[in-house]
């Protein structure tokens, strides 16, 4: 081969086995690896919908030099672990796109059983003798997987000895055996991957292991949302397991207690949100997690958070809906319920970042707002940004505020405490169970300042005033970002909208526009409610068209900004249970700025 | 336990409450109660029992639900939650998981706590929360004006059963006897000096316990659970029973015709507290035995 392999910055690896091929595990080597060595990473594992033993699993990594956004639509290397799962991704492999298949079967496969048999003229296949590599370098079929990711990082020239580490490091306190076992099967495959002829590949371009003091941490949007937890000092957390929720609790299980932190399993959501209520209500910082159905379930309690003004945190990982509908598949779709599911005037707080480290930034910064304004605050995540890895550089130190309640100041004035009293912004001192002199009951009937029922017009219409004017002052709410705007300055043709896990692919489709010529901004909104308006109308005014892509079928947050700003938005909806196509994006973005165009002529 | 008649004259009863000290844990609210309901002694049984405990009213917090009973926070000079209809229990775990030095205290009505609360009643046995959970049981739903509740009678008619109630009636001195809950009682508010002392020994004890009061409602039920008829029905428990046997507890739980006053069942074991704490303590004890683990290693 006399082509000279040029350096490549962006490489999408998708490994598909069933349960039980190690295919996630190899996946998780790799993209911790590659994050170790200074390359920007986004990686979705997708794991079969049903308990059975042999389901289907693919983990999915794109690595590359530089920050991007979204996964690829294409994948560049295929790596078979089970053909039968893997023949229908055939398809998701670029031209000229590698497919990685073990060559050496144990049994006899069926006419069109091998995946050779599959991929396209354009497609390069590789078969390798997974099993007998395997087997040679530890005695065991096993490491089959870790032969697999030895070869495509020996073909990529990646680098051997951080894989290394992170082996050692993944398999620290099992046997020793396990863990030069899959060295060796590592090396195995490197060795191999190394030797290959390659037709097209280039050499990932190399860098530099360390930009900046911060590490580079490979997490996903559960493990970062439990570190904004920890870091904003939880106190107790009260949950019950629903898919794409319950690892967040399943990692607070084994974390919070080791800060004196205190963490129940409830009987139900309802339960769930209930105890968090309760904790917030004594002055702990409390928390629950769910999903779309869960959320169904509290929106009474909601209701009740937001009237007696305790502090809580929920966190939701949106999945298919409505009911029971799609649990491991994404979507946004649970906006509407998150905003306005309540009975009554019920406003709260609503965060929704867009990507892992904004997980991390909302989670802590949801504790800090529940207590400042003494309201339920929702954190709304979706299965993609919930399971998607990203390489996340943490601050060093710590950024969240730990105690931001308005307290009493010392009591024994002799009248008695009004726990609701009118003040300039809204808050009223609050007085938690244990304070001397400040006894009282608080309620979720309306009531005067003292917290007695009471339901006269003027009593309503003055307590339902505080609940909602005190949380305007969350659009300000300092070190957190409530909305941004990327792309071009100033008037554009095309301005994208958008909000949670899909802006990743929304700014990909911009980048992609603005580099064909058209004048194209986006702008992500963190905060749904209260609704930023005084930083999205100023946006709405200098984009001729407006686009909103969301992964739901009607529109939940094209409506609420068009409710929000009384203006008209385009929409593209889509739900297909996985993430947004930047190519349709593209398409209509392309469309719309060609009506702009016209418009400017005409 | 019969309380004795003598007549009882204003100022000499006024004086001896005023002395008692149990009016520092009464609020100045006023009852919203219809005079002659049940509800009135409980609240009175309540105060004289915190009074005898000298917890603190700072230290207490009373959480309730919905309904006539669940009003009792606006009656009492403690710290208080008046919830959601049937969410008395999971916000008063929450209360208590987050600060275990509360004196925690749930009062409720059975539509409350064995309708729509029913799924929370054994969760909170089974963990053990360290909580008195005080049931103001009239027959009937009362803040919505006359339905039946889940103690309803056979044949008992009320707005919602015209034609007569077909349902029958659950037992829930068996339910929380058999949900494994530590103390389990039962009182009436006819005999208040008992029911204070009722409410005293559930208080007193460390977990979960249950106490179960027969209360009319005078204003919707005229003809079943009356203060003529519950007068003739309640029996003291055995002389003989064992408060430690769960099976002999079943058996008088079983006697609905003649329900028994006094404590059917009290059995000590680890609260939820207790188990959290252990929890905190293998979490810790983990960690410092990988350090240690380092450490040695850091030696070889
Ligand atoms: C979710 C919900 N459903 C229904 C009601 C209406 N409601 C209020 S109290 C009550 C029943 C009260 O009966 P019980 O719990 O036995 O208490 P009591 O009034 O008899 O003391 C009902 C149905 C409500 N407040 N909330
Ligand atoms: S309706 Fe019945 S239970 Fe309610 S306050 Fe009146 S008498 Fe008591």
């Amino acid at each position: 081969m006399s082509r000279k392999r040029k350096p490549v910055t962006d490489i999408q690896i998708a490994i598909c086995g069933s349960a039980g091929d190690g295919t996630i595990a190899a996946g998780d080597i790799l993209k911790r690896a590659m994050a170790r060595a200074g390359y920007k990473v986004i990686a979705f594992d997708l794991y079969p919908a049903e308990i059975r033993g042999f389901g289907k699993c693919i983990a999915r990594t794109r690595i590359t030099a530089n920050q991007v956004y979204s996964m690829k639509q294409k994948s560049d290397v295929l790596i078979s672990l089970d053909d039968s799962h893997a023949i229908p991704h055939v398809d998701e492999v670029c031209d000229y796109g590698a497919i990685i298949y073990e060559d050496n079967p144990m049994s006899k496969v069926e006419e069109g059983g091998h995946i050779s048999g599959h991929a396209a003229p354009a497609h390069i296949p590789y078969g390798i003798p997974f099993r007998e590599m395997s087997e040679r370098a530890t005695g065991s079929a096993r490491s089959r997987n870790m032969v697999a990711v030895g070869y495509i990082a020996g073909l990529y020239g990646m680098p051997q000895k951080i894989f290394h580490e992170i082996v050692t490091a993944k398999f620290k306190g099992k046997a020793a055996v396990v863990t030069t076992g899959n060295i060796a099967a590592f090396d195995a495959g490197y060795e191999a991957g190394a030797a290959t002829i390659r037709l097209d590949f280039g050499v990932l371009e190399s860098r530099s292991r360390r930009r900046g003091k911060a590490d580079l941490v490979m997490m996903n949007g559960n493990a970062a949302t439990v570190r904004g937890c920890l870091d904003a000092g939880i106190e107790t957390f009260f949950g019950y397991p629903i898919t794409p929720a319950t690892s967040i609790m399943e990692i607070l299980a084994a974390e919070m207690p080791k800060t004196g932190g205190r963490l129940v399993q409830t009987e139900d959501e309802i339960s769930a949100v209930a105890a968090a209520i309760g904790a917030g209500y004594t002055g702990a910082r409390s928390a629950t997690a769910t999903s779309g159905p869960g959320l169904a379930l509290m929106t009474e309690m909601l209701g009740l958070g937001t009237i007696a003004e305790v502090p809580s945190v929920i966190f939701v990982s949106q999945r298919g809906g409505p009911s029971t509908g799609m649990p491991t598949k994404t979507e946004q779709s649970d906006l509407n319920l998150a905003v306005f599911g309540v009975a009554g005037d019920g406003q709260r707080i609503v965060l929704a970042p867009t990507n892992v480290e904004g997980c991390y930034k909302c989670a802590g910064k949801a504790f800090e707002m529940a207590e400042q304004y003494q309201t339920p605050v929702i954190v709304l995540l979706d299965l993609y940004l919930s399971n998607r890895y990203e390489a996340v550089a943490f601050p060093e130190k710590n950024p969240f505020v730990r105690k931001c309640s308005k307290g009493v100041s010392r009591r024994g004035t002799g009248s008695p405490y009004s726990r609701y009293a009118i003040t300039d912004d809204w808050v009223s001192p609050r007085a938690v169970p244990g304070t001397e002199g400040c006894q009282h009951a608080i309620t979720g009937l309306e009531h005067d300042v003292f917290g007695r029922p009471n339901d006269q017009a003027h009593v309503h219409e003055m307590m339902s005033r505080k609940r909602h004017e005190k949380l305007e002052a969350a659009i300000n709410h300092p070190d957190i970002t409530i909305s941004k705007r990327f792309g071009d300055r100033g008037k554009v043709d095309v301005g994208l909208l958008g909000w949670g896990s899909t802006f990743g692919e929304i700014l990909e489709a911009m980048f992609v526009a603005q580099k064909e010529g058209i004048k194209c901004a986006a702008m992500k909104v963190v905060m749904l409610s209260p609704f930023p308006k005084p930083a999205v109308v100023p946006y709405l005014d200098d984009c001729a068209e407006v686009l909103v892509p969301e992964l739901n079928y009607e529109g939940q947050f094209a409506d609420l900004v068009t409710s929000a700003t009384g203006r008209p938005v385009n929409r593209l909806n889509r739900v297909p249970g996985t993430p947004m196509r930047v190519d349709e994006i593209l398409a209509e973005i392309r469309r719309l700025a060609d009506g702009a165009k016209q418009m400017a002529a005409e | 336990m019969t309380d004795i008649k003598k007549p009882v004259y204003l100022e000499e009863k006024l004086e001896e409450v005023t002395q008692s000290g149990r009016l520092e844990y009464r609020s100045k609210s006023l009852p919203t109660w219809c005079p002659g309901c049940g509800y009135f002694s409980i609240v009175e049984g309540m105060t004289a029992a915190l009074n005898r405990l000298q917890v603190q009213p700072k230290d207490t917090v009373v959480v309730t639900g919905i309904g006539c009973a669940s009003r009792f926070p606006f009656f009492v000079n403690t710290y208080g939650f008046h919830t959601l209809h049937g969410r008395a229990l999971p916000v008063a775990t929450g209360i208590k998981v987050a600060n275990e030095k509360l004196t925690v205290i749930a009062v409720g009505g059975d539509g409350d706590a064995f309708a729509i609360g029913g799924a929370h009643i054994p969760h909170a046995a089974r963990r053990n929360v360290d909580m008195t959970y005080v049931l103001f049981v009239i027959v009937i739903y009362g803040l919505t004006k006359g339905q039946t509740s889940p103690t309803s009678v056979l044949g008992f008619k009320t707005g919602t059963s015209p034609y007569e109630n077909q349902d029958a009636p659950l037992n829930p001195l068996m339910m929380l006897l058999s949900y494994g809950a530590g103390w389990v009682g039962q009182a009436y508010a006819g005999h208040p000096h008992h029911l204070a002392d009722m409410i005293h020994q559930a208080i007193a004890h460390r977990g979960f316990s249950y106490l179960h009061v027969l209360s009319p409602c005078v204003t919707f039920d005229k003809t079943t659970k009356t203060y003529k008829n519950l007068g003739v029905m309640v029996r003291d428990l055995p002389e003989d029973h064992d408060d430690s046997d769960q099976m002999a507890a079943m058996g008088e739980a079983a006697r609905t015709e003649a329900p028994a006053m006094g404590v059917f069942y009290q059995k000590d074991r680890p609260t939820l507290g207790d188990g959290l704490q252990e929890i905190v303590k293998r979490a810790r004890g983990t960690r410092t035995a990988g350090k240690r683990r380092a450490a040695r290693q850091a030696a070889e």
